[in-house]
């Protein structure tokens, strides 16, 4: 005994123009979410980073009197590490004003110590300026904390903006799903009608719609989410490839959550299709006696 | 006159009280209906193209509620009904429509199961039926083709064998003789009458074909602008 053909026909062009549109959107979702949370790890990586950092700054002093104005923060509570910057990493700093050519001679340069701090350390870098003045230096020294916290505001506002287009996608796909659900259920008004006067229960027609238009979402959401983890991996490769990733740009990585949410993705998108399904149809159906 | 209420004892199979229908702002199309058929009746129903047939039938078939007026079928009464309960009622009634309405990615076989797939039945258990009906209509040799592959007397046998899985209790047919020639068309008359005859299935069949009417002894019912403008109880065989 074969298997009964299914009562809704095999997809049609409509609904091969839907999956695209939901393979679509769900690839958009998806790439959207995955760089909210690289945003996120992101601002969270680079501000632990430089959350313990400052920089002090010495004029009227020499070498020598760095390496001891070093030694004198280094004494201080929860300080880890004070040293004077060398002229190669002085260079290395400056390169972007002066180019790989090096500091041209005779400019005027102040010495740098570079400070680090445990993140419960009361050190500060109004401390480590009074430490050092009353010590006869005339220094300042800067918290790199305070450069940080504009581009985390950025970097907060950058992953609001893609919160905010993963709903907007959401919401975009399911009233897409809607309408396209309701266009179907016209083209196929003959069927509706010979199964509702052959005394099939309104659940019965909404449960054939909501099953073709569940795997529909469910496949076209699957494809996205490849389409979508096979960009985000050649991204991923590049970065790593080049060697050169910036603490300031996402990190997209590949991680357990990023896993879960290219799982999620197709169910949702299912879902969602098989909810705006069965109510497209229960109210068309309510429409009619 | 706008009635046609035959003697009867008990409880009619189909009965409309003061039945008027109005499709949106247009017109009515029906005006003030009062019918009531006996159980196991054979009808027939005529009138020009626009007088009100298919509008009749439909309230029949539940597919339209009359604007006013009471339909009752069985003894229920439809508006009271819910959803569910028109459902089942529905079940109850087989329908064959002039341009078949058959569903082209099905075979026969599966046309005609159509109904008992939709009560969740398995193959198994109607697959008997559903041969012997195809057989009872001539198209035992037919049952895995397509609607498409199929002649137009052939699509409405088909059409008629899936009204006549459920063994209805209301057959209502709207002109199934429109699209075959006089021979087809003769023959399926033949099979409602059997049908009639032999199950007591209520029939009610509307058509233009006079000449097909006159063959056959039974009330006419005509319909002439939404009005009932003549009965006749018994046409001459």
């Amino acid at each position: 005994m074969s298997k009964p053909t299914p009562l809704l026909p095999e997809s049609d062009a409509r609904e091969a123009a839907l999956f695209f549109v939901v393979a679509a959107l769900c690839f958009l979702a998806v790439l959207a979410t995955l760089t909210a949370r690289g945003t996120y790890t992101a601002a969270q990586a680079w501000s632990a980073q430089v959350e313990g950092e400052m920089t002090v700054r010495l004029s009227d002093t020499d070498r020598r009197g760095a390496d001891e104005a070093a030694s004198l923060i280094r004494g201080l509570d929860g300080v880890t590490r004070a040293d004077v910057l060398s002229h190669e990493e002085m260079e290395r700093l400056l390169e972007p004003s002066f180019g790989p050519g090096g500091i041209p001679a005779g400019v005027p340069l102040p010495l740098l110590i570079a400070v680090e701090t445990t993140p419960d350390s009361v050190t500060t870098a109004a401390s480590v300026t009074n430490t050092l003045t009353s010590a006869g230096y005339t220094a300042v020294a800067e918290s790199h904390s305070d450069y940080a916290a504009e581009a985390r505001r950025a970097l907060g506002t950058l992953r609001v903006a893609a919160i905010g287009v993963v709903v907007l996608l959401t919401a975009t796909a399911i009233a897409v799903i809607a309408f396209a659900t309701h266009a179907a259920l016209l083209a196929r008004k003959d069927i509706v009608d010979v199964l509702h006067l052959a005394g099939a229960e309104d659940r019965f027609i909404a449960q054939l719609f909501e099953r073709r238009f569940w795997t529909l979402g469910l496949k076209a959401g699957a494809a996205g989410s490849v389409f979508a983890l096979a960009v985000t991996a050649l991204i991923v490769f590049s970065a790593q490839s080049a060697g050169a990733q910036s603490q300031l740009l996402p990190q997209l990585s590949l991680d357990f959550w990023d896993f879960v949410i290219l799982v999620v993705t197709p169910i949702a998108a299912g879902l969602a299709a098989r909810t705006a399904a069965g109510g497209t149809v229960n109210h068309a159906l309510k429409a009619v006696l | 006159m706008n009635r046609f209420r035959p003697d009867m004892t008990g409880e009619p199979a189909v009965e409309l009280n003061g039945v008027s229908l109005r499709y949106d702002t247009a017109d009515e199309v029906l005006s003030d209906l009062d019918i009531r058929l006996k159980p196991g009746s054979f009808t027939f129903l005529t009138g020009a193209s626009g007088a009100g047939k298919s509008s009749l039938l439909k309230l029949l078939y539940l597919a339209h509620a009359p604007t006013h007026g009471e339909v009752r079928l069985f003894g229920l009464q439809t508006s009271a009904l819910k959803r569910r309960q028109l459902s089942a009622l529905r079940r109850r009634i087989g329908v064959v429509f002039q341009d078949f309405r058959l569903l082209d990615h099905l075979t026969a076989f599966e046309n005609v199961a159509l109904p008992l797939r939709v009560l969740g039945q398995k193959e198994s258990d109607y697959r008997d039926e559903v041969v012997d009906l195809l057989r009872w209509v001539g198209l035992g040799e037919r049952m895995h083709a397509l609607p498409r592959s199929l002649s137009g007397g052939e699509q409405q046998r088909l059409a008629i064998a899936r009204a006549l899985i459920n063994k209805p209790d209301l057959l209502i047919a709207d002109e199934p003789t429109g699209n075959v020639d006089p021979e087809m068309g003769q023959r399926i008359f033949r099979l409602f009458v059997e049908l009639n005859r032999r199950v007591g299935t209520t029939v009610i069949i509307a058509t233009h074909d006079l000449a097909l009417i006159r063959e056959f002894d039974a009330p006419v019912l005509r319909l002439q602008h939404g009005l009932i403008v003549r009965d006749v109880e018994h046409q001459p065989a």
